[in-house]
């Protein structure tokens, strides 16, 4: 048999623009290209369209609790993109991906988008630090705590919400939207910072609307968010039961004799978001590391353009930014897309929007700057890498043996090795490991397939 | 003021990978704890082939000499775990595995080659192939068992390795990411060597950089050392997806892994390559899906196309592996020798420098027996296999 030969019995669809992730940025990118007349498909992992912040709550809850402003921005962004021509696959993992070429796994088959122009919205990840306790049942990052808190699923009824950055603030409302108790809300960042974020939030439209509906919100419900305190650690038999929090001072480092323990049956942590470049990176763009926007983003020029000139990004995975970012970059780069393909010159102002609102994302993100003393949190046996069940101190002595790198770290002690590939604890591995806290990940290398997928898959790609 | 001190050890040995660090292993088990040895490595421990390789430990019982040398080093690798463990150690022994009807000739051929060096070896109908694999294909016309082989986690025998070595020998010391940039000789004679972290003076180098060992050699004006890149791709599956619980190989693989290369190997374009299936269970119940060869220089591009290929054929004998997701695939160069023979021993032309390279794709089932050939020729005691098909000297002529 030569399967070279073979063309692989997946199917492929042609289109103008082959767009990944139908959060805000893909969303308002893929409404923009179809509006001006080319053909576009959407390619996004979760089961609707609206990516991490305007997903859609299952129609089962429909109307739990009431949304914050900028979701009727993403509702009519989400109508406008129903309208506009452009078609949506979902549930689906894109695994592997070349210049004018994203393969695609839905259910149990095989696709190929082939396409003129590619672009990039995979968004996120939640940033996640390990701490003891972080493994056991009920405990999730602050993004899952959200989207169940949602979609009305949260599972448990006392819930501490602990991290930093302003993703906590929606994680909160939603919990409280679902109708569980929020126990207690903690900011890793000093009071200061947060003093520092408002003239930011107050100057901006959107961002200030939004953040009132959440202090009323937080208000009307008599929660707190206290400042310069942290999750020390979780414990519990089968599933968490306790929580310690305490003090940590202006680094992020646990101030130990201020712990206290607190009952609660479900927490959600979340320090920050990691954009999401694997794709990029398969694709040979060129990236680069920005602390204040998350670790490693992609690169782009004035109109999203990455350094491989067929593909463009938008949204977090060019560095973490917020919905409004995305919306803006999303535009701006179907307007680029527009002028490749058909000539149509940029409107100078959606540039100018993208521009000012990645200006404003900047200045709160600087806010809360990364709090490298995080990293005492974790003892010697707390697991790592989850996937691999790798604890702390064995990937001190991977360092120390085989060397300081995130590949001989990961050779050492496997961490990184799993199905996540690194992505849950990457970002945070070679600090830990070194005893380096704030130390910058190394690029991690990507390989096909960027998420896993069925040997069967690979085997029906089409080829081309 | 004071000279600037210049560290100085008795030996250093150029290069990290399996072989690297077995010489050292050997090396600190043969001479008295006092001596100094520092190993380097330009990256990670383990960071190169043998990080990026299947970990099979094989007997090739095609001639005597090669049965002894590899059932040898099963030996060593066997006496390491006892000694140390902490790799991953499985005696799955192997399963060759027959599809066309030619191959089912080969059956009897490889289980005479076993017997003929006083091993055994046991051909499988198809019920007691399904018996042992639940897993394969009902419709496989049969196998060939040896008992004798086993898997590792070559990053962690490394690891193992070397724990061992800084046990016996306090004076071991291990430097990663601290490249040879250069040598010092005085004459014909080497007297130390540059790294990214300063010089070391010494009298003696082992080269231990599998397919940059040509490299460290060309640094010392040497004639190129015959090792060419020999590129393999390999998927690795989900943990609890393997459908197999022995080491498999189709039994063409000897043919096809240890027959000449049908190819020019210094070309860097041009090899379409080949591949035939290997198939290895893993601890964590994934399962790691070989084997290609190709020739094409240091690229470490996956090769889609012969990546499909092999999985195909895995798929051929073990349909259940169609629905294991596949979590990562990755390419690794093998240092090809052009005889086909590791290089092992002192390299005449520059006293002082010695050569463990060259081993292709079984640099881990061989690395205990080079490591201690190599330690028992530096000290100067009987070696305890024939070095002479091995000894490197054999290219100058
Ligand atoms: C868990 C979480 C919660 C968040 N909550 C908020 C919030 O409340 N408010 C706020 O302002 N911001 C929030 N954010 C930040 C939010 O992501 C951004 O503000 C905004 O949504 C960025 O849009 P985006 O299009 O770049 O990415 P996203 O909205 O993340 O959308 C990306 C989409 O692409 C899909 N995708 C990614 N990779 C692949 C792949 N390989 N194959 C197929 N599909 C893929 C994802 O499933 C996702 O649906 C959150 C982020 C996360 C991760
Ligand atoms: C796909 C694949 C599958 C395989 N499967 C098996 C198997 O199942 N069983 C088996 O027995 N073998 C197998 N092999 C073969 C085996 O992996 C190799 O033979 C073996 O790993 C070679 O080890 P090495 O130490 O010589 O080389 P390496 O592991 O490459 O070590 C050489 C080291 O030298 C370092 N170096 C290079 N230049 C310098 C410098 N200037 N200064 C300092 N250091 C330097 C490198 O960084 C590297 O770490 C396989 C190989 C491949 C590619």
């Amino acid at each position: 048999m030569n399967a070279a030969a073979d063309p692989g019995a997946g199917r492929v669809l042609d289109a103008d623009v082959g767009v990944v992730g139908a959060g805000p940025a893909g969303l308002a990118a893929a409404g923009s290209l179809a509006r001006a007349g080319l053909s576009v498909v959407v390619l996004d992992e979760g089961q609707r369209a609206g990516g991490q912040i305007f997903r859609q709550p299952s129609p089962r809850v429909a109307g739990c609790g009431a949304a914050p402003p900028s979701h009727r921005r993403g509702r009519g962004l989400l109508a406008a993109f129903a309208q506009s021509g452009a078609r949506l696959c979902s549930g689906v993992t894109v695994w592997d991906a070349r210049p004018g070429r994203l393969w695609f796994e839905q259910a149990a088959e095989s696709w190929l988008v082939r396409c003129e122009r590619v672009l990039l919205a995979p968004g996120a990840y939640d940033r996640s630090i390990p701490f003891p306790g972080w493994t056991l049942p009920g405990v999730v990052t602050a993004g899952a705590l959200q989207i169940m808190g949602r979609a009305g699923v949260v599972p448990g009824k006392r819930a501490l919400v602990a991290g930093s950055g302003p993703l906590l603030l929606p994680t909160v409302a939603a919990l409280l939207g679902a109708g569980v108790q929020v126990v207690a809300a903690l900011e890793a960042s000093p009071r200061s910072s947060a003093w520092r974020a408002l003239p930011g939030l107050l100057g901006h439209g959107g961002r200030r609307a939004e953040a009132f509906w959440y202090l009323r919100k937080l208000l009307g419900a008599r929660v707190r968010l206290r400042s310069g305190w942290t999750l020390f650690g979780c414990e519990g038999e089968d599933r968490v039961q306790r929580a310690l929090i305490g003090k940590v001072d202006a680094e992020g480092r646990p101030r130990r004799d201020t712990a206290r323990s607190i009952e609660v049956d479900v927490v959600g942590a979340g320090f920050g978001l990691v954009p999401s470049i694997e794709l990029g990176l398969l694709l040979g763009c060129r990236s680069r590391c920005d602390p204040r926007r998350g670790g490693h983003c992609l690169d782009v020029d004035g109109e999203q353009r990455t350094s491989v000139p067929t593909v463009f990004a938008a949204g977090e995975v060019c560095g973490i930014g917020g919905a409004e970012v995305a919306i803006a970059e999303g535009e701006l780069a179907a307007a680029a897309i527009v002028k490749d393909l058909r000539g149509v010159p940029v409107p100078p102002a959606l540039a100018v929007a993208a521009a000012r609102e990645r200006r404003a994302a900047d200045r709160l993100l600087g806010c809360f700057p990364p709090l490298p003393g995080l990293c005492d949190l974790a003892t010697a046996d707390t697991i790592v890498c989850r996937c691999e069940d790798v604890r702390l101190e064995q990937t001190r002595a991977a360092a120390a043996l085989h060397g300081r790198s995130l590949r001989a770290i990961k050779v050492g002690c496997r961490a990184g090795m799993g199905p996540c590939q690194g992505r849950i604890c990457g970002p945070s591995l070679q600090a830990l490991a070194n005893g380096l806290p704030g130390q910058p990940a190394d690029l991690p290398v990507v390989q096909v397939p960027v998420k896993p997928v069925r040997v069967q898959t690979v085997l029906d790609a089409p080829r081309g | 003021m004071a000279a600037p001190m210049v560290e100085t050890a008795d030996l250093v040995v150029a290069g990290g990978g399996i072989v690297g660090c077995a010489v050292v292993h050997h090396l600190a088990q043969l001479l008295p704890p006092q001596t100094r040895i520092v190993l380097l490595d330009r990256g990670p421990i383990a960071g190169a082939t043998s990080g990026s390789c299947m970990g099979h430990l094989m007997v090739t019982p095609d001639t005597p000499q090669e049965y002894a040398f590899t059932a040898t080093s099963l030996a060593l690798w066997r006496e390491l775990q006892q000694q140390e463990g902490g790799f991953d150690y499985q005696p799955t022994g192997a399963l060759y595995l027959a599809d066309a009807p030619e191959d089912v000739e080969l059956l009897p051929v490889l289980q005479r080659q076993f017997r003929d060096n006083g091993d055994r070896a046991d051909i499988l109908d198809p019920a007691q192939l399904r018996e042992l694999e639940p897993g394969l294909a009902p419709d496989l016309p049969g196998a060939l068992f040896y008992p004798g082989d086993g898997v590792v986690l070559p990053m962690a025998a490394c690891a193992s390795m070397l724990r061992h070595a800084q046990r016996t020998n306090p004076n071991v010391q291990v430097r990663p990411d601290c490249a040879v940039t250069g040598f010092a000789t005085d004459g014909d004679r080497l007297t130390g060597v540059r790294t990214a972290q300063g010089p070391i003076a010494t009298g003696s180098v082992v080269n231990t950089a599998g397919v940059w060992a040509p490299e460290l050699t060309a640094m010392l004006r040497q004639p190129p050392l015959p090792i060419h890149p020999r590129a393999g791709n390999l998927v690795v599956t989900g943990h609890h997806s393997t459908p197999i619980k022995t080491q498999l190989l189709e039994v063409s693989y000897l043919r096809f892994a240890h027959g000449a290369a049908q190819v020019d190997p210094t070309r860097t374009t041009g090899d379409p390559g080949g591949h035939a299936v290997n198939m290895q269970p893993q601890t964590h119940g994934g399962c790691l899906i070989g084997s290609t060869r190709q020739f094409r220089g240091l690229d470490r591009t996956l090769n889609r196309d012969l990546v499909l290929r092999s999985l195909a054929r895995a798929c051929r004998y073990a349909p259940g592996l169609r629905h294991a997701p596949i979590v990562r695939t990755w390419v690794g160069l093998r240092p090809y020798s052009v005889d086909k023979h590791p290089l092992i021993g002192p390299w005449p032309p520059v006293r002082g420098l010695w050569i463990a390279a060259g081993h292709e794709g079984l640099g881990i089932s061989l690395a205990p027996v080079t490591g201690r050939l190599i330690a028992q020729q530096i000290a100067g005691v009987p070696t305890a296999v024939d070095a002479t098909p091995y000894l490197p000297a054999r290219f100058l002529r």
